[in-house]
Order: C-alpha cells, then sequence, then structure tokens
C-alpha cells in the first residue's frame, strides 16, 4: 500500500469518527436528558461551648452524575476546620476533618425498587438521610441519639417508594446489608437492617420504623421510630425520632418543632425552632473494654431553641441556644453562622418549557 | 482509484457533519418564533385545562414531599432539575408518580 492511500484512509477514519463525535454532541446538547449536576453548602458557624470558642468553615460538595433513563453516581465529600481554644480559655488551636459522606451508583429498576451498591448512608430514622445536611437542619447541634447506630454503611440496599393500592397511603422501605471497613477514611461496620414508613398525603403525617443488627462484636441491635408532621392550617413542622439500643450507647429520643412565621407579612423570613431531647447511657458491663468505657456517655437532658432567618431560600443565617444537663456537666451551647446552599450545571442545562 | 474512492468519502463524511450541525441549528427552538402563541392557540381548553390540574397536582406533591425537610428552592432549568428530582427519588423515597409530578412543576 503506497504512503498516498495510508494518509487518504487515515485522513478519512479521522473526519468520519469527528463527524460522529460532533453529531453525538450536538444531539446531546439538544436532547432534554439530565446533566451532571455539582450541589451542596458552604457554612461558617461561631460556636461556644463552655467558655470554649470555636470558628468552623465547612463546605459539602455533592456530585451528581445521571446516566441514560435508570442510572444516578452519587459522591458526596466533606470538610471543614476548627479553631478554638481550650475550655475555660488558654491557647488556640486548629484542626480539620474531611470523609466521604456517600459515594453510591443508583439503578432505578422499576417504580417500585432501586437497587443502590457502595457506600451509602444506613437508612435509619430520618436524621442521618434527610436532615444532616447544615443547609437543611433546622437547628445545627446534632441530636444525642445520632451516634448510636453505625451511620454509614458499605455495600448493597434495595429501596422504593410506592402508594399502597387506592389508600392515599404512601409506603417507603430500604433494606440493606453492610460489610465491615477498618480505613479510616471510610470506616463501616458489618450490619445489616432496613427501614419502612407510611406517608399520608391528606395528613402531611409520616410515621416509620427502622431496625439494624450488628454483625461484629457485641452484635447489638438498634430498633427506632420516627414521625414528621406537617399541619395544613398552620406553618408548623414536627419531627421526632427515638432510638433504643441493646448495646453499649444507651438509648434516647428527640423531638422538634420548627414554626415558618410566613403569616406575618413582616416576619416571613423568620422561622423559630425548638427541641427536646433525652438521652439515657446503658448500664456497662464492669468487664467492658476500657475503649467501650470511654465511649459512653452519661445521661443527658437537653433543650435547643434557635431562630434562622432565610435572606433568601438558599442563604440561611441560624441562630441557637442549647443547655445541656448531665451528671456534673451542665453547660450552655450557643451556635451562630451562615449557611448557603449552592447548585451549579456541569453541561447544557436547557431552557425553561 | 482508490484516492479518488476516499477522497470520495471525505467528502460524504463533510456533508454529514454539515446536515448534522444544519439539522440541529434548524430544530434549536427560536426565540424569535412565536411558537407558545401558535401552541396556545393550537391546545384546546381542555387540553388547558389539564395542564392546570397537573401543575396543581405537582405543587401539592411538592409542597406534601419536598417542604417535609427543607426550604422550598427556586425553579431550576428543566436538565438540572431532572438530575435533582432522580437523587430526590433515590434519597426520600418519593414515588414515580409524585417525581413525574413535581418535576413537571418545577419546569414549568
Amino acid at each position: 500500500m503506497d504512503n498516498t492511500l495510508k494518509f487518504a484512509r487515515t485522513k478519512a477514519t479521522g473526519v468520519l469518527l469527528l463527524g460522529l463525535l460532533l453529531s453525538s454532541a450536538v444531539m446531546y446538547c439538544q436532547s432534554e436528558a439530565p446533566i451532571p449536576v455539582m450541589t451542596g453548602s458552604v457554612g461558617y458557624f461561631t460556636k461556644v461551648t463552655e467558655g470554649q470558642v470555636q470558628n468552623i468553615p465547612s463546605i459539602d460538595s455533592l456530585l451528581l452524575v445521571p446516566i441514560g433513563d435508570k442510572w444516578l453516581i452519587e459522591a458526596k465529600s466533606d470538610f471543614s476546620h476548627t479553631w478554638g481554644n481550650q475550655q475555660g480559655g488558654g491557647e488556640y488551636g486548629s484542626s480539620s476533618s474531611y470523609g466521604l459522606a456517600y459515594a453510591q451508583v443508583d439503578y432505578i429498576a422499576n417504580r417500585y425498587m432501586t437497587v443502590v451498591a457502595g457506600r451509602f448512608i444506613q437508612p435509619f430514622g430520618i436524621y442521618t438521610e434527610r436532615l444532616a445536611p447544615n443547609w437543611i437542619r433546622s437547628l445545627q447541634a446534632t441530636p444525642l441519639t445520632v451516634p448510636i447506630t453505625s451511620g454509614s454503611a458499605l455495600g448493597g440496599m434495595l429501596r422504593g417508594g410506592f402508594p399502597l393500592g387506592t389508600t392515599k397511603i404512601n409506603f417507603d422501605y430500604a433494606v440493606y446489608f453492610s460489610a465491615n471497613n477498618t480505613n479510616h477514611i471510610l470506616a463501616t461496620d458489618r450490619s445489616t437492617g432496613g427501614r419502612i414508613g407510611f406517608f399520608v398525603p391528606a395528613l402531611r403525617l409520616e410515621v416509620g420504623a427502622s431496625f439494624e443488627q450488628l454483625l461484629q462484636e457485641d452484635r447489638s441491635h438498634y430498633v427506632g421510630g420516627h414521625l414528621v408532621w406537617q399541619p395544613y392550617s398552620v406553618p408548623l413542622t414536627v419531627r421526632a425520632e427515638v432510638v433504643r439500643s441493646s448495646g453499649f450507647y444507651g438509648n434516647g429520643y428527640w423531638i422538634e418543632g420548627a414554626y415558618r412565621l410566613s403569616q406575618v407579612p413582616q416576619l416571613r423570613r423568620l422561622e423559630l425552632v425548638g427541641r427536646a431531647q433525652q438521652f439515657f447511657a446503658a448500664r456497662v458491663s464492669p468487664t467492658a473494654s476500657s475503649d467501650v468505657l470511654d465511649s459512653v456517655g452519661k445521661d443527658t437532658n437537653q433543650a435547643d431553641f434557635g431562630i434562622n432567618y432565610y435572606l433568601r431560600s438558599d442563604l440561611r443565617i441560624a441562630t441557637s441556644y442549647g443547655r445541656h444537663f448531665s451528671l456534673n456537666d451542665n453547660s450552655n451551647q450557643w451556635v451562630v453562622g451562615l449557611t448557603y446552599r449552592f447548585v451549579m450545571p456541569l453541561g447544557p442545562k436547557g431552557s425553561p418549557r | 482509484m482508490k484516492v479518488r474512492t476516499l477522497n470520495s468519502l471525505v467528502l460524504v463524511a463533510f456533508a454529514m457533519i454539515g446536515l448534522a450541525v444544519a439539522s440541529a441549528w434548524a430544530t434549536t427552538p427560536k426565540k424569535s418564533t412565536p411558537a407558545p402563541a401558535v401552541a396556545a392557540a393550537a391546545t384546546s381548553s381542555s387540553g388547558a385545562a389539564q395542564d392546570d390540574t397537573m401543575r396543581l397536582e405537582g405543587e401539592k406533591r411538592f409542597r406534601a414531599n419536598c417542604a417535609r425537610c427543607h426550604a422550598a428552592p427556586p425553579k431550576f432549568p428543566p436538565r438540572m432539575m431532572g438530575t435533582i428530582v432522580r437523587h430526590m427519588r433515590v434519597r426520600s423515597l418519593i414515588t414515580d408518580e409524585e417525581m413525574r409530578l413535581i418535576l413537571r412543576y418545577m419546569t414549568e
């Protein structure tokens, strides 16, 4: 084959490939297919607890990559830096924390089921999966019951939500299995569990129950219940969770009310929040190891009050005061800060219909 | 002879690219085209009523489901909203029907 022929063939192949690439790109730009999106939040908080001042800037970013009609890749990372002094004064120091909250692949198999694989948030209660991001949570203080359960999982999950017949009740479920992982950023427990929930749209009432069985260490189990209610008559949201554990950590519950003053024109951007919670530490066996003993808390009651001001739907000033009551350790907790939620398209976003 | 054939192939490829670009340009909705007005004229009153019903139903589902956790976000362009609603379907377990109604409401 002479060189001229070889060159002409290469040229033809190159142009054909370029043509295919270009037409695919043009078709993608014009289609209505969902595009990758980067979302998340940034926040800056000052917390004062027992004379200890902490300044905490943070950023959470969530990458969403849809593929076709049925697939979605989700990856969320978080980073925060804390500057603070010692309790009761003293020198300032700083520390950083970072982690991968989840990195999962979702496959929407049908209208009843989605298959999830990877690292995901354990489906237990409502707080960790739905309310934890700082731009969503009504009070920045995390409920005392949240650390009781494992939090994250590495494995597979089946979940879905669908209406139950004609009764106008939506049913949702999630069941999962997680493997043990000891990596310091991705640590998970070997466990299994799930959650079911019922939502009555006519009452805007959601109730549900959760279960986790730890398959390692003390093989403890955890059961929980949750409730969300938004009456139509007033702009009020009531949320509650209860967790009972057979392990070393204990039991507890929290109940929270958030009232948006949307009926008063001058105050419609304000939200008043209150939360009450109790934590009952487990009775620990005298033969328990020292690291277990150190991780067990004390019976605690806590009351928090907060005021949130929405500058925009995505920009909020959050303030709160909490009083913490536990044996020889009563304290005040003040929080003031700002949260901003961002959403960025990573492709041609299309125009409104 | 073979070189001539390949040159023709190159021309055909260029023609394909031109055709793709032209068709893309031709199918892009033009802002100056009074398409909504034409569509509105062509739409029957029953169709408009159905659209209104679906929009109201979408808003109702949005308020019942999304507002349980967070404040109402602004509306985003359709291709962004498609991704966000798919994420929320998995995260907060909204039903397939609710996802479609909310997507419609949030992109109108």
